[in-house]
């Protein structure tokens, strides 16, 4: 190997060796863990696919499942449509006063943890004193739990996840449409083309890869949601709001069931693993016309 | 031929206009409401809170009770610090090996250079919680928990990281490189004196976004701290709130606390973050 090689490759050694130890030694651990039952004391004992089975016949895991689909069914096509709409807002209103400003604000859920979202939204929850009730109390609307409510938790925390995602969303929707040539535009407005017709034939195809891209992010991270869940119900009421990631954690670092949690780790990895498959054949098939 | 007015003014004069405006600014002071709401409470008081009809405003602007109390019941300044230096450490190390790794990348051939590059992006599919578990493990062994170093492990370095600085010195001349080479300049020398003098917005918006990630994470901290002068600050506000839940003067009060110095760097920087999703749309 010459000198620059060899340099080369000690350029990306310690980003290699991290990412090994951090990651991929983790999650063969992970993988081996989950065919071993973790004795107190230590002591771990083989047991093959009994974990798989225990845990993949449990009905809390598959409620927990169901909890976690039903809240991304809820908030991944809202964040995509209302960040889209807002985009499409903003981009059309290049002359709009303060135009930076208002962008900004659809922006500033980005910067601030999800604990800090959750908990100011507890409070706008709150079924006395909230802020949500005493709107509803103002238009002659009998209050509601919100997050007390075993139909109501999903949706407002899906809600949350809705305002703490629209801005980078929409972020992305912006940079994508400021790229669309002015022209195609101005040809098609020359053709008689209103703008219902320049919205459906040339903005929406042009974002296709996007909003593909977009719906997959807000898919893994919706699939991965705890640290609403965690800092507000906890998974409650009656487990009405307990997520995978939840009872991973609780399964886990709360009864210290590791090879269970292992399983449950394997479950996302390889569920995350087939939405990725998925954005792949999408985008392939994306390029195909 | 007559010329075309810019599309922007056509809809300006239009009621479509109109109401899109009314809408995007309707949107905007829906999405702001949280934080205006968490603002007053955090200057009420109890009775304040709890009064009927509701007011809106707090009845003096100037009552700092709530936080004083916040900071008197649990070390919040602790919890900022620890904070502040978790993600400093974090953002730091990031745009070092980042770089390094990004410059490796792109500007070096070598045995196994798409296998690795390839092997890295393939990270971006492992979920962090699907290995907590055995970190936790290894953290425990080492004897890390409750420590910085064990708080900061899983953060030192991200793919996405690696993927931005690949991607800026990628278009960075080869010629200067080359020439640099030709004067006689080591491998390090090149990469300090030429490489990262051309990249510097990139690593910008790495040490931002890095720093603002590892300020705003929950998972990990939960997992390997317990000791409460440890905790960081979205950790504290958690067991804040849980310990005082009802009284939402004092966890509005502590929410933004927690929250203030990331919305002065995000406002600062927004310009770099904007341009750190726009260039990968990937969070790591």
């Amino acid at each position: 190997m010459d000198r620059q090689r060899r340099a080369g490759l000690l350029f990306v050694l310690p980003a290699v060796v991290y990412f090994g130890c951090v990651f991929l030694v983790p999650l063969i651990e992970s993988v081996l863990g989950s065919f071993y039952r973790s004795v107190p004391g230590g002591a771990s004992q083989f047991v093959g696919t009994r974990l798989y089975v225990k845990v993949l016949t449990d009905p809390t895991f598959w409620q927990a499942v169901g909890n976690t689909v039903s809240l991304l069914v809820m908030s991944v096509p809202l964040t995509v449509v209302l960040a889209l709409a807002v985009a499409l807002g903003l981009h059309r209103l290049q002359r709009l006063r303060w135009r930076s400003a208002w962008a900004a604000m659809y922006f500033l859920p980005f910067a601030v943890s999800l604990v800090a979202a959750a908990l100011i939204w507890q409070w706008i929850y709150d079924p006395v004193y909230g802020a949500l009730n005493h709107f509803l109390g103002a238009l002659r609307l009998p209050p509601l739990k919100w997050l007390q409510s075993l139909d109501l938790v999903r949706p407002s925390l899906a809600l949350v996840n809705v305002w703490a995602r629209l801005g980078f969303d929409t972020v992305i929707f912006l940079a994508a449409l400021q790229a669309i040539p002015a022209e195609f535009y101005e040809a098609a407005a020359i053709d008689g083309a209103g703008p219902v017709q320049a919205l459906r034939r040339i903005t929406l195809p042009l974002l296709n890869p996007q909003i593909v891209m977009v719906a997959i992010l807000e898919l893994i991270f919706n699939f991965k949601i705890f640290d609403t869940v965690y800092a507000t119900t906890q998974g409650g009421p009656a487990g009405a709001s307990q997520t995978v990631i939840m009872l991973l954690y609780d399964t886990a670092f709360k009864y210290f069931r590791l090879g269970d949690a292992s399983v449950m780790a394997v479950f996302v990895f390889v569920s995350l693993l087939l939405v990725t498959l998925l954005q792949w054949r999408l985008f392939r098939r994306q390029v195909e016309y | 031929m007559a010329a075309l007015p810019p599309p922007g003014r056509v809809l300006k004069t239009t009621r479509l206009g109109w109401l899109t405006a009314a809408l995007v600014a309707a949107g905007a002071l829906c999405v702001v409401f949280p934080f205006f709401w968490m603002a007053v409470t955090s200057l009420k008081t109890v009775p304040e809170i709890q009064r009927l009809p509701l007011s809106i405003f707090p009845d003096r602007w100037s009552n700092l009770d709530n936080y004083r109390e916040v900071f008197h019941r649990q070390p919040f300044g602790r919890f900022l610090l620890n904070s502040a230096l978790v993600a400093s450490i974090a953002a730091l190390s990031s745009a070092v090996v980042s770089s390094l790794a990004g410059y490796g990348f792109a500007k070096f051939r070598f045995p196994g250079h798409g296998v690795l590059f390839f092997a890295i992006v393939g990270i971006l599919m492992v979920p962090f919680q699907s290995v907590v578990v055995p970190l936790y493990l290894w953290v425990n062994r080492l004897g890390l928990l409750d420590t910085y170093a064990g708080i900061v492990a899983p953060d030192l370095v991200s793919v996405f990281g690696v993927f931005l600085m690949r991607q800026s010195i990628e278009v960075v001349p080869s010629d200067y490189v080359d020439a640099a080479r030709i004067d006689g300049a080591g491998e390090l020398g090149i990469f300090w004196r030429v490489i990262l003098p051309a990249v510097k917005p990139a690593i910008a918006t790495l040490v931002i976004v890095k720093f603002m990630w590892t300020w705003n994470e929950l998972f990990w901290p939960l997992v390997v701290v317990n000791s409460p002068t440890m905790k960081v600050v979205t950790l504290g506000l958690v067991s804040f709130t849980n310990m005082y839940f009802i009284e939402y003067n004092l966890v509005t009060a502590a929410a933004v606390v927690s929250v203030l110095p990331i919305l002065a760097v995000f406002l600062a920087c927004q310009k770099w973050i904007v341009r750190g999703v726009v260039m990968s749309g990937l969070k790591g």
